[in-house]
């Protein structure tokens, strides 16, 4: 893998953007191996699976908690991870417009800089926690650019948000400031699921795992039953667990597997 | 400018190393000041100046101690900065292959990976003191992959710097028994103007040279002696000396002089199919 840090002026955030990227590249093992690899293949584009961080966490979170480079080089895609401080990876009613950043200018910037798949079945979003979030919703903002979502231990409805929940006092003050109010539109995922299921919209495939001692296992429960009310299919699976990254960087390896 | 600092397998040098690469996008100067922005398109490319550190330095230094990305930004240019340790840009007889990776396995893998040209008109190389070497090592050792490239301050003649080495006139951190097989550059391709000699007897293209050098820089004297030996092979040189010495005032002033001699479209470029 090629691990490349970048740094770029964002026109959608007004500010500097920082990803981490990763492309497949030969690596110790391949060379020692003799593993035949076939990355400088003329006109190679690799699938590519933009992977979200959490509340608290930005773009080096996966490469430093986790072992997604090496799960990711086995499988011959690359990763693309954005930074989205805590914005729910929303337009922020008050600050930066991080879905349109994420959704919009930062796959057409990274398929024009790296050689990276454009196919929908080849594009994949996932994410953790916040991410998890996330990665649902940049799917419902756009449907057609992803063929595969997946959610881990995902904040999916805003009930962990609930001020008599003990970690709630916890919470970044700008999740409310991200959204003004939990009526705020395009906010509730349930309900961007209901209106893309009345249109009739090809939705991506769905994945979502989340531990069943974590604090926000609950959202995962009534998400999914909503999503089932709809008869959207989730594969969802449940693990002994909390909210951390043993649990992620076990589960991400079966996003990873589960992609095609 | 999009900054990437990447790191990968080489196995070239069998070990991971880091590379710094400016790409051109558009920034926030251009968008509030009305300049040329429209520049990073879809199947669009950009010329690349594979740019070199001296001894004792890595691929930090040129983005450290100058504003090149700025002039870069300015022309439209790509910009890749690899690491050669004190090599003195050889394939080591007891060391790395640093030559093979930076004429070889570099390209390959930034042509691959970023947006940029494949094509000789479009390719560079530039340097500064031991990198001033080794951006004429790089091009004359593969003439039909880059099309021009420039010294500055630059130990072109290391034969001359090899013997005032021996003779106690000059420091460096050069292992000369580990990089040559015979502990000395003199009879080798190492040797710039042998090089030369031997592209011209083959019949091969002859890159293009910018030289300069500070005249009360310590290498000046060698830079003299390297010019008359250039222009006698019949090598194209564009020549320039300036008050300065060994540093990096004289580089960060200097690399523009560089950017403006190169044959730059100030603009992406479209590749043939």
């Amino acid at each position: 893998m090629a691990h490349i840090d970048c740094s770029f002026f964002s026109q959608s955030l007004n500010k500097n953007a920082h990803v981490i990227v990763y492309i497949p590249t030969t690596s110790a093992d391949d060379y020692l191996g003799d593993v035949k690899t076939d990355y400088f293949e003329k006109d190679k584009l690799f699938p590519t699976m933009y992977l979200l961080h959490g509340s608290y966490g930005d773009c080096m979170d996966w490469s430093r908690f986790t072992g997604v480079e090496r799960y990711a080089q086995d499988k011959g895609i690359a990763v693309i991870m954005p930074s989205a401080e805590n914005s729910m990876y929303l337009d922020m009613k008050h600050g930066e417009a991080y879905l349109t950043y994420v959704t919009k200018e930062l796959p057409e910037f990274m398929s024009k800089m790296f050689p990276l798949s454009r196919k929908r079945e080849e594009t994949y979003v996932a994410g953790l926690s916040m991410g998890g979030y996330g990665a649902v919703r940049c799917a419902l903002e756009r449907p057609e650019l992803y063929g595969y979502c997946a959610s881990l231990s995902g904040a999916l409805d805003r009930s962990f948000l609930k001020s008599d929940e003990p970690h709630a006092a916890k919470m970044p003050r700008s999740y409310t400031a991200a959204v003004g109010s939990d009526e705020q539109e395009g906010v509730d995922l349930a309900e961007l699921l209901s209106e893309h299921v009345k249109k009739g919209t090809e939705l991506p495939k769905l994945y979502m795992a989340c531990g069943t001692e974590d604090f926000i296992f609950p959202c995962n429960e009534s998400f999914y039953k909503k999503a089932a009310e709809l008869g959207v299919e989730i594969q969802y699976e449940k693990y002994p667990g909390v909210h951390n990254w043993d649990f992620w960087d076990t589960h991400i390896r079966d996003v990873i597997n589960w992609l095609p | 400018m999009a900054f990437f600092q990447m790191n990968f397998f080489s196995e070239a040098l069998c070990f991971n190393t880091d590379i710094n690469v400016f790409i051109p996008t558009p920034n926030s100067d251009e968008l509030l000041n009305n300049k040329k922005s429209d520049y990073f398109k879809d199947g669009y490319k950009f010329q690349v100046l594979y740019l070199l550190h001296g001894a004792y330095g890595d691929y930090t230094d040129w983005m450290r101690l100058t504003s090149i990305e700025k002039y870069a930004q300015e022309h439209k240019l790509a910009v890749v900065m690899p690491s050669a340790s004190n090599s003195f840009y050889q394939d080591m007889f007891r060391g790395s292959a640093y030559l093979t990776y930076l004429t070889e396995e570099l390209p390959r893998y930034v042509q691959k990976l970023f947006p940029v040209s494949t094509r000789r008109e479009d390719t560079f190389t530039a340097g500064l003191s031991m990198g001033g070497y080794g951006a004429l090592r790089l091009a004359f050792t593969k003439p039909e992959q880059y099309c021009a490239c420039a010294s500055l301050s630059g130990a072109i003649d290391i034969c001359d710097v090899y013997s005032r080495f021996k003779a106690g006139e000059m420091g460096g951190p050069f292992k000369w028994e580990d990089i040559f097989e015979s502990g000395s550059p003199e009879g080798t391709d190492a040797d710039i103007f042998l090089l030369i000699e031997k592209l011209k007897k083959e019949g091969r293209p002859l890159p293009r040279v910018f030289q300069t050098c500070g005249t009360e820089d310590f290498i000046y004297a060698s830079n003299v002696s390297a010019r008359e030996k250039l222009e006698k092979l019949g090598v194209d040189l564009t020549y320039e000396e300036h008050p300065g010495i060994h540093d990096w005032d004289y580089w960060d002033t200097h690399i523009r002089r560089v950017l403006d001699w190169l044959p730059l479209k100030n603009d992406s470029v479209k590749e043939e199919a």
